[in-house]
């Protein structure tokens, strides 16, 4: 009975069978690990991956991997991305092993170095590859450490981009930003190595903790979406009476907040708050009334809740986001012009291949456009819609393989799974389906031109991740608040006790009539 | 010392900023020589929120002071309050060395320090360390240990703290106008100095203040500060919810709390309205009475229940309470707000000002002025302490001095 497979016997609880690997390559990745087993992460697997021996055995993981035992010798990779590619393909049967059975994969990896660099885009290609959702907590180097490593660093964070399904990404001078100028260097890395414990952590949690209103991965994804070169992230805890509060001030206080402008400047935010059993309805409304004051009325919140018992009166909140660089916030509203820009290597760093799935659905608020007009935008002369279709269709199928049956319990949520097992994962089935679909309009080639892109972004919300943020599910997932009154003290901290906004007036509060 | 000492006391308060100067004589009375009030702007809560504005504010009430007085500020004593302010009793316990027959003034020092030992937030800052009693080899209730023989030396501390930036920032608005801050209050211990006897405080008595934006309270018993704390709730509330409740601007609100406002319910006649009229004297609405005092009621009823249920987490001192309760600030002065407490807290109320005093008597009678006063009466305490004790050792040594000096004469 005891060793029943996991997955199996936990069957019934979605959020119970993910098995999260945290994979730490390379010298700052296994720093990331150490701190991370210091503050202590649930139900996660640590595995340390290194070509330095040294560095390895000093580590607290519980599994290790050494790379390239022949190519290195037990030695580091010198800071030659190369010979970290070299490393991971030696030792290629090993990674595999590793990262067998996980349903989700952190790889954290401080980017600029050999082994970090080379090898971490080849992991998390296996990972991937292993059906694993895989997230990557990047850390780029600081200034001092020179324009090569920079240059190393992008490369390598452009390859993950490839290969990860979200790239978290972390600018240590950003980070070193947040220290006083008298803290040792040894601080300023230590609190890199911090913020991302908190991230793994935080994010592990949004998946593991019983969700009142959950935070699927798809929501992290399209926080993370925006091809940012910033990653926004903020997490903050507090307890007390005014915890709301201080939990948020926290969290905007974290170093790549930088005090929640960033948020100002982010198309779709992502809110996680977790408390205790006692954690009240009030705390989170003047929360997220708080928060709204930094992100811009047209932004998506995602917003997340959950309640754990092992918090007892704490409180905590996760903001996650990406702020796009100012050339795209231009070009966004014209996916047309996308295509070049995108390109440049910084600025695809979640999904590679979106700008190429944002067409079918840019056609869409265009329903009254003649035939030609379709015609323009879908480049290759189109002979029938129906060939356009099934492009269309087989492109965001490409990209749907982080929902891949060998991990059907995929935090994903669970109508997005049904969603995805409609289209089927294996190549020919949609092929087949699509011009299915389609037939009619073939039949009636002229009125209906317009309607192949507007199927195709129901059935397939992979497509609708690609999507500007303005999607039908924004109703859906904020929660709608009735307005609170708290007149003059509108801009002045609450005053919270016992969980009740005092600023509020009395006979409000008690629902005393008073006319 | 024939000239008498100039103190200023200073209270950045949420609806006003008054500056106190008063004058202490050698006999140890004091007098009030001048006060200067402005209404306050850029001050929520008792903390400073727009720092421009509330300079010139205080640099305002600081000019009308001197004017009125005569007399050119140098530097004050400032009554600082806000929510995070918080307290605690802490014990502290020293031994003394085996070579040391009696306990000695270093000895107080250190168990001070020890007392000091506490964690409190890393943000944080001590605001006070007051005493309440000293232990001598478990001896309860020594006062002055200093000469007496013992061993173990243990005393009892009521630490206030508070956000050290917080703090740093009402100082730093006083600094701004070269002004230098002696000393840093806690507001409702200044307003403790005049309002409470010498008896009260022995007895055992509650203070309550309550200003604008923050009510503040501290308890005395056996002539020790047992507890102290500050909600941030007040008169600003009360004229918020007037102003929501009744729709009319927030200066209206104010007026009509002031003028027309009570805690009583039930006093009134049915219907009866309070009719309100414009600035050119034109009836305008009309508001019917038993409404306002409602508001005034749930609001004012539960600041006092929130202040009941913070007195009984912590040993319940309210049981100890001889003298009763003294309220004093600018809401001390509702209609009814006495008879209201006594039915929360079930002691008897007494609606309190400045006593002692003499000089400016609009300005003592005010209470809403007790914390800026209560500061004059603090900062005397201190002077009278620091010259005192070093002419009084003095003089405790100079006739061993003398003696022995005429003794090696002779």
């Amino acid at each position: 009975m005891i060793d029943i497979n996991r997955s199996l016997h936990l069957g019934h609880n979605p959020a119970e069978n993910i098995t999260i690997k945290i994979v730490g390559i390379g010298g700052a990745g296994s720093n990331a690990l150490d701190r991370i087993v210091l503050d202590g992460v649930e139900n996660a697997d640590l595995v340390a991956m290194n070509t330095d021996v040294q560095a390895l055995t000093g580590s607290v993981a519980a599994e290790k991997v050494q790379l390239g035992r022949e190519v290195t010798r037990g030695l580091g990779a010198g800071g030659d991305p190369e010979l970290g590619v070299a490393a991971a393909e030696e030792s290629l049967e090993a990674i595999r092993t590793s990262l067998e059975h996980a349903s989700m994969v952190f790889v954290c990896v401080g980017l600029g170095g050999g082994t970090g660099s080379g090898a971490a885009p080849l992991i998390a290609g296996l990972a991937k590859e292993q059906g694993a959702l895989v997230v990557v907590f990047a850390t780029m180097p600081f200034g001092f450490e020179g324009k090569r490593r920079r240059r190393q660093a992008d490369e390598a964070l452009e390859a993950l981009a490839r290969e990860a399904d979200a790239v978290i990404c972390f600018e240590n001078d950003k980070m070193g930003d947040a220290i006083s100028p008298k803290a040792g260097i040894h601080q300023a890395f230590a609190s890199a190595d911090l913020t991302i414990s908190q991230s793994v952590r935080a994010i592990a949690s949004l998946f593991k903790r019983p969700g009142l209103i959950h935070i699927g991965f798809d929501d992290l994804r399209v926080a993370l979406q925006n091809h940012g070169a910033q990653c926004v992230f903020g997490f903050g805890e507090a307890e007390g009476d005014n915890r709301a509060n201080e939990a948020l001030t926290r969290a905007l206080k974290s170093s790549l907040m930088d005090r929640g402008r960033m948020l100002g400047d982010a198309q779709s935010v992502l809110v996680n708050i977790c408390g205790g059993p006692e954690m009240t309805l009030n705390e989170v409304q003047i929360l997220m009334e708080e928060l709204g004051k930094h992100i811009s009325d047209d932004a998506q919140i995602r917003f997340g809740s959950s309640v754990d018992r092992a918090m007892g009166n704490r409180m905590s909140v996760t903001i996650i986001s990406s702020v796009a660089v100012e050339v795209e916030q231009v070009a966004k509203p014209q996916p047309a012009v996308i295509p070049p820009v995108a390109l440049p290597p910084r600025i695809s760093r979640v999904q590679p291949k979106p700008v190429a799935k944002r067409q079918p659905v840019v056609v869409e608020p265009e329903p009254v456009e003649t035939d030609e007009d379709v015609e323009e935008m879908e480049q290759p002369a189109v002979a029938s819609p129906a060939e356009s279709f099934v492009e269309a269709v087989a492109e965001p199928m490409e990209e749907a393989h982080f929902a891949e049956p060998s991990a059907p319990d995929s935090p994903a949520s669970e109508d997005e799974a049904g969603d995805d097992s409609l289209f089927g994962l294996d190549e020919p089935k949609p092929a087949a389906k699509a011009p299915a679909q389609v037939e009619k309009p073939a039949a009636r080639p002229r009125p209906p031109v317009t309607r192949p892109p507007r199927i195709i972004t129901q059935p397939s919300p992979v497509a609708a991740f690609s999507a500007a943020p303005k999607s039908s599910q924004e109703k859906q997932e904020t929660l709608q608040f009735e307005p609170v009154t708290r007149g003059r003290f509108e801009k002045s901290e609450p005053t919270i006790v016992d969980g009740q906004d005092l600023d509020v007036p009395t006979f409000l509060r008690r629902n005393v009539r008073v006319k | 010392m024939a000239r008498a000492n100039i103190f200023v006391g200073l209270e950045i308060g949420t609806s006003k900023i008054c500056a106190v100067v008063g004058e202490s004589r050698t006999d140890g009375s004091l007098r009030i020589l001048g006060v200067g009030q402005v209404p306050s702007r850029g001050v929520r809560k008792g903390e400073i929120v727009d720092f421009e504005t509330a300079t010139q504010c205080v640099k305002d009430a600081i000019a009308e002071a001197e004017d009125k007085s005569d007399v050119t500020v140098g530097s004050v004593f400032l009554a600082i309050t806000g929510s995070h302010i918080s307290s605690f009793n802490n014990r502290g316990s020293v031994m003394i060395p085996e070579d040391q027959e009696e306990i000695e003034d270093s000895d107080l020092d250190n168990v001070r320090a020890a007392a000091a030992e506490v964690s409190i937030p890393s943000q944080n800052a001590f605001i006070h360390s007051i005493l309440q009693h000293y232990y001598v080899d478990g001896q309860e209730g020594v006062l002055n240990p200093v000469g007496m023989l013992g061993r173990k030396l243990d005393a009892d501390f009521h630490i206030v703290h508070g956000i050290r930036t917080r703090i740093q920032n009402a100082i730093r608005c006083v600094k701004e106008l070269d002004v230098e801050v002696e000393d840093a209050v806690f507001s409702p211990l200044a307003s403790a100095q005049v309002v409470l006897d010498h008896h009260q405080k022995n007895l055992g008595a509650l203070l309550i203040d309550i200003g604008g934006g923050t009510t503040d309270y501290i308890v005395y018993v056996d002539g020790a500060v047992k507890q102290s704390g500050t909600l941030a709730l007040g008169g600003d509330h009360i004229t918020n919810d007037i102003s929501m409740g009744l729709r009319l601007p927030i200066a209206r609100a104010e007026k009509l709390k002031v003028e027309e406002g009570s805690v009583i319910l039930g006093n009134c006649l049915p219907g009866e309205t309070v009719v309100l009229q414009d600035e050119s004297g034109f009836v305008g609405k009309e508001v019917e009475r038993e409404t306002l005092n409602t508001i005034i009621h749930m609001r004012v009823r539960e600041t006092f229940d929130l202040l009941k249920r913070k007195l009984q987490q912590q040993d319940n001192y309210l049981d100890y309470l001889g003298a009763g309760i003294f309220i004093t600030g600018g809401c001390s002065l509702l209609k009814g707000i006495d008879h209201l407490a006594g039915e929360v807290f079930e002691l008897p109320v007494h609606i309190a000002r400045a006593q002692s005093m003499a000089g400016v008597k609009s300005a003592i009678e005010n209470p809403q002025l007790a914390a800026a006063i209560g500061l004059i009466k603090y900062a005397q305490a201190i002077h009278m302490d620091k010259p005192r004790g070093w002419i009084s050792r003095l003089k405790q040594k100079l006739p061993r001095f003398l003696g022995l000096l005429l003794f090696f004469i002779s």
